[in-house]
């Protein structure tokens, strides 16, 4: 009996501990749940034999670090991610297993648009080309990559013709042509990424995309709109509320993001929302 | 160390079984009965020898007594305590059937790992543990790791470790196995010192010799039920009908003759009136072996 | 009492000669001296290359520790019969248990010790070769190491479960790996399905695995490199309830072992 009591008092005391515990653990800064990666040259030594499941699982953690992320984004609220442990955690897990698609994969879906790393992704895809030399994806997204972030239509020609070459299939030769001649275009954004949304497995990375497409079809909206605006009225407007209320457009579109839309002095398309300030809307020209 | 439950076990037994069975499931998940509604009372200062073949159920009353296992039904106590009780043990020196010990330990590590346990103190343990090595000529091996011991070596440091807190129970599953000639008669003098001091000793056994040597009383137990217990002497002497005479006669020659009790007492007065040398008179009774024997071929019909 | 400490002394002795056991710790100090040397791999961060690699140095030496001598020291005894001579003494199952157990989480914590300074020295002369921007925040890595041993004692209690149930060491050994692999995902898994992203996912997976999160120990708890190495303040409230988690969950451990070690047969 006594000792069925102590049991029992151990037990509550358990639960007392383990709920709060629980919760302290959820609350971890994030950069605590995604931890620190060595470099992969050291990780490769020690892994002994078991680098894929090593690979795999790295790029699982901050596939899964990155969902909470997005949590916190779609609930409007601005977190930074740690990008420089992302990225190398990423890159170790590629040079660890090299065929690992899920990385590549990855690395598309989330260090081009709001980290504005393209340049950096391209150098991984560029690594697993190397190994995957049957996968057309990853040519066409350095391909993408080098024409909408980087404006560099010489390397994206390059890649463009690769995957047609690697897959057999002409349309990346057309999508070649179509880059050059929509450069810089938001629509060139929405064709992809609405590729990429047809293509997507993991819902959340399938709702980022959306999140993304949503945003460059907003703005797409607005960027007619002012357009029409200009042509009828003969000057541009100074407020993006000007275009509702002369009727060019119903109304004025959310940005998934949580922020407002408005008008920069140059008289573009901008958001409040205080990463989208990094997001490729309009990708910088010039440089 | 002396017991403080001598005065409750006056009595009854120091050892009291009472009904004692023991049933676990085979790896077939039959049934088998390994002790069957055992009763013994053992007296203090007695030396009792608990004989049977092989599988008869000695080592499961033994592991019973030393809380090893736990009994189906019945009771057993210790010293007055019932043995599901580790306090039971305060007074007991107990040798299991081929025994191990940590051999990562010398020989003096092992009794003073035994003797703490009993609550002594280091400087009586170290005077101790000299004195039973020396009693079991074990002194040449104290300070050596039990790992290169022989198997005769470990059974000594087995009764060492028994001895070393001086109990007043003993209980030695198959104290002799193991062991050389020597190292069994050195056993037999251990526990005929230990009848002379008045402890109480339990040991089972198959071999009948030993239990005619050394025992006051004996258990035979066969297929898990106690068929029989009797007094050594009463087996040995009470059974005897006849008389071997050797008798040497004036031409150097040795008849031996097969005589009745009542007819011995002639048949020396004949061998005096013909001048011959009476050499021998032995009693030739049943002996132990043939008693246990009788029981056990009694069980197989 | 008595018992406990007769047992605790005799498994020390036994851990002490034990040339496996000399081996594993010669294979750590290896690691830990060989640490400033794989830190050079890392231009950037020498010295939070050389602190991970000492932390998980002696991670996984402790780990090996606890699963082998928490799985192998009852077991070893019952296998090769100790037990009849040792549970023979008037010693209490419990006390031999509980015995044991003391002698291992000693051996894990003298351990976590020793490799803990090894590797201070270590960090130290990694340190040298480029000279990181911070210094080694000395609290913060003891306490990684501390939490890392007490983690490392709870599975040994767990290992000691499995071993005072099971007749076999696979239960003790490949049970307690299963329960360290387990234990270090439960927090990421349950934050998973109990996140927005899962809500595809049937209740009835959710609330196994709800389940199984306050079943099974949570090792995430437990887990300080990161602000080792990159000094980030602790949390003493994270700590306080780490520890009070630690002595609870091993204590119902070995409330449990001692039960099952109690109804054992030793035939």
């Amino acid at each position: 009996m006594k000792k069925l009591l102590a049991l029992l008092f151990m037990v509550g005391l358990y639960v007392a501990l383990v709920v709060p515990l629980g919760d302290h653990l959820r609350e971890r800064p994030l950069n605590v749940k995604l931890g620190y990666t060595p470099d992969a040259r050291l990780l490769k030594l020690v892994a002994g034999g078991q680098q894929t499941i090593l690979a795999e699982s790295m790029t699982l953690k901050v596939i899964f670090y990155f969902g909470t992320v997005i949590e916190h984004w779609i609930q409007q609220e601005f977190v930074q991610p740690e990008y420089f442990n992302m990225f190398k955690t990423i890159e170790a897990a590629a040079i660890l297993d090299p065929y690992n698609m899920d990385t590549y994969y990855f690395a598309q879906a989330a260090f081009t648009w709001e980290l504005g790393r393209a340049k950096d992704v391209n150098r991984l895809l560029e690594h697993g080309m190397k190994y995957r030399d049957w996968d057309e994806s990853l040519p066409f997204y350095a391909g993408f990559n080098s024409a909408y972030f980087l404006q560099d239509y010489d390397s994206a020609a390059k890649y463009m013709q690769k995957a047609a070459e690697v897959s057999g299939n002409s349309m990346y030769t057309n999508l070649a042509a179509r880059f050059f001649y929509e450069a810089g275009d938001s629509r060139m954004g929405v064709a992809f990424l609405e590729t990429m949304i047809r293509q997507a497995k993991n819902p959340q990375v399938k709702r980022l995309y959306e999140m993304r497409r949503d945003v460059l079809l907003a703005v797409q909206t607005l960027e007619t709109g002012v357009a029409d605006f200009a042509e009828r009225f003969g000057k541009q407007p100074t407020e993006l509320e000007q275009l509702v209320v002369r009727g060019l457009i119903a109304e004025l579109p959310l940005d998934p993001y949580g922020g407002q839309f408005f008008l920069d002095d140059k008289g573009r398309v901008r958001t409040t929302s205080k990463f989208t300030e990094k997001l490729a809307v309009e990708p910088d020209k010039g440089e | 160390m002396t017991s403080d439950s001598n005065c409750a076990v006056e009595s009854s037994g120091l050892i009291e079984i009472t009904g004692l069975s023991k049933t676990y499931r085979s790896k077939k998940l039959a049934l088998v009965e390994a002790l069957k509604n055992l009763d013994l009372l053992i007296g203090k200062g007695e030396v009792f020898g608990f004989l049977g073949p092989n599988g008869a159920g000695k080592s499961t009353t033994i592991k019973i007594l030393t809380g090893q296992i736990r009994q189906t039904a019945g009771s057993a106590q210790l010293a007055g305590q019932t043995v599901s009780d580790y306090r039971c043990r305060r007074d007991l020196g107990y040798l299991p059937e081929n025994p191990v010990f940590y051999d990562y330990l010398t020989a003096t590590e092992y009794l003073a790992f035994v003797g703490r346990a009993f609550g002594m103190s280091d400087s009586v343990i170290r005077q101790r543990a000299g004195e039973v090595l020396g009693l079991l000529d074990l002194q040449h091996a104290a300070k050596r790791p039990m790992r290169g011991f022989s198997k005769g070596m470990v059974q000594r440091l087995g009764l060492a470790q028994t001895l070393i807190h001086d109990p007043q129970v003993f209980i030695f599953d198959e104290p002799m196995s193991g062991l050389d000639p020597v190292g069994r008669a050195l056993v037999k003098q251990l526990i005929k010192d230990l009848k002379r001091q008045g402890k109480t000793v339990f040991f089972s056994t198959h071999i009948t010799a030993d239990v005619e040597e050394i025992c006051d009383r004996v258990g035979v137990i066969v297929q898990g039920q106690l068929r029989a217990v009797d007094k050594v002497s009463d087996i040995v002497i009470g059974d005897t009908d006849n008389y071997r005479l050797h008798v040497r006669h004036g031409d150097g020659s040795v008849i031996e003759e097969i005589v009745s009790r009542n007819m011995l007492k002639q048949k020396v007065v004949n061998a005096w009136a013909d001048q011959g040398a009476l050499e021998k008179v032995v009693p030739v009774g049943r002996n132990l072996e043939d008693y246990f024997l009788d029981i056990v071929n009694n069980v197989n019909k | 009492m008595n018992g406990f400490w007769v047992v605790l002394i005799a498994a020390l002795r036994g851990f002490l000669r034990d040339r496996v056991l000399h081996a594993l710790l010669g294979f750590a100090l290896l690691l830990l001296v060989l640490a400033p040397v794989f830190s050079l791999f890392s231009m950037r961060q020498v010295q939070e290359l050389s602190t991970t690699v000492a932390l998980s140095a002696i991670s996984l030496t402790l780990l090996v520790l606890a699963v082998m001598l928490g799985g192998f020291s009852v077991w070893r005894d019952v296998e090769r019969r100790y037990t009849a001579s040792v549970l023979g003494l008037p010693i209490p199952r419990s006390s031999y248990l509980l015995g044991k157990f003391a002698a291992v989480a000693v051996v894990l914590m003298s351990t976590s010790i020793f490799l803990g300074f090894v590797s201070l020295v270590s960090v130290h002369i990694a340190a040298s070769f480029y000279p990181p921007d911070r210094s080694l925040d000395l609290m913060n890595f003891m306490a990684a190491i501390a939490a890392c041993s007490l983690k490392y004692i709870l599975l040994s209690a767990f290992a000691l479960l499995f071993s005072s149930l099971s007749t076999s060491f696979f239960l003790p050994v490949f049970g307690s790996l299963a329960v360290y692999l387990a234990g270090g995902a439960t927090q990421e898994v349950v934050e998973y399905v109990t996140g927005p992203s899962a809500q595809s996912l049937s209740n009835s997976l959710i609330t196994t695995v709800k389940g199984l999160y306050y079943l099974l120990p949570n090792f995430a708890a437990f887990d300080l490199s990161f602000q080792a190495i990159y000094g980030i303040p602790l949390s003493v409230e994270g700590l306080l309830l780490t520890f009070g988690y630690f002595l609870v969950y091993t204590s119902l451990l070995l409330l449990l072992a001692c039960y099952c070690l109690a109804r054992r047969e030793f035939p």
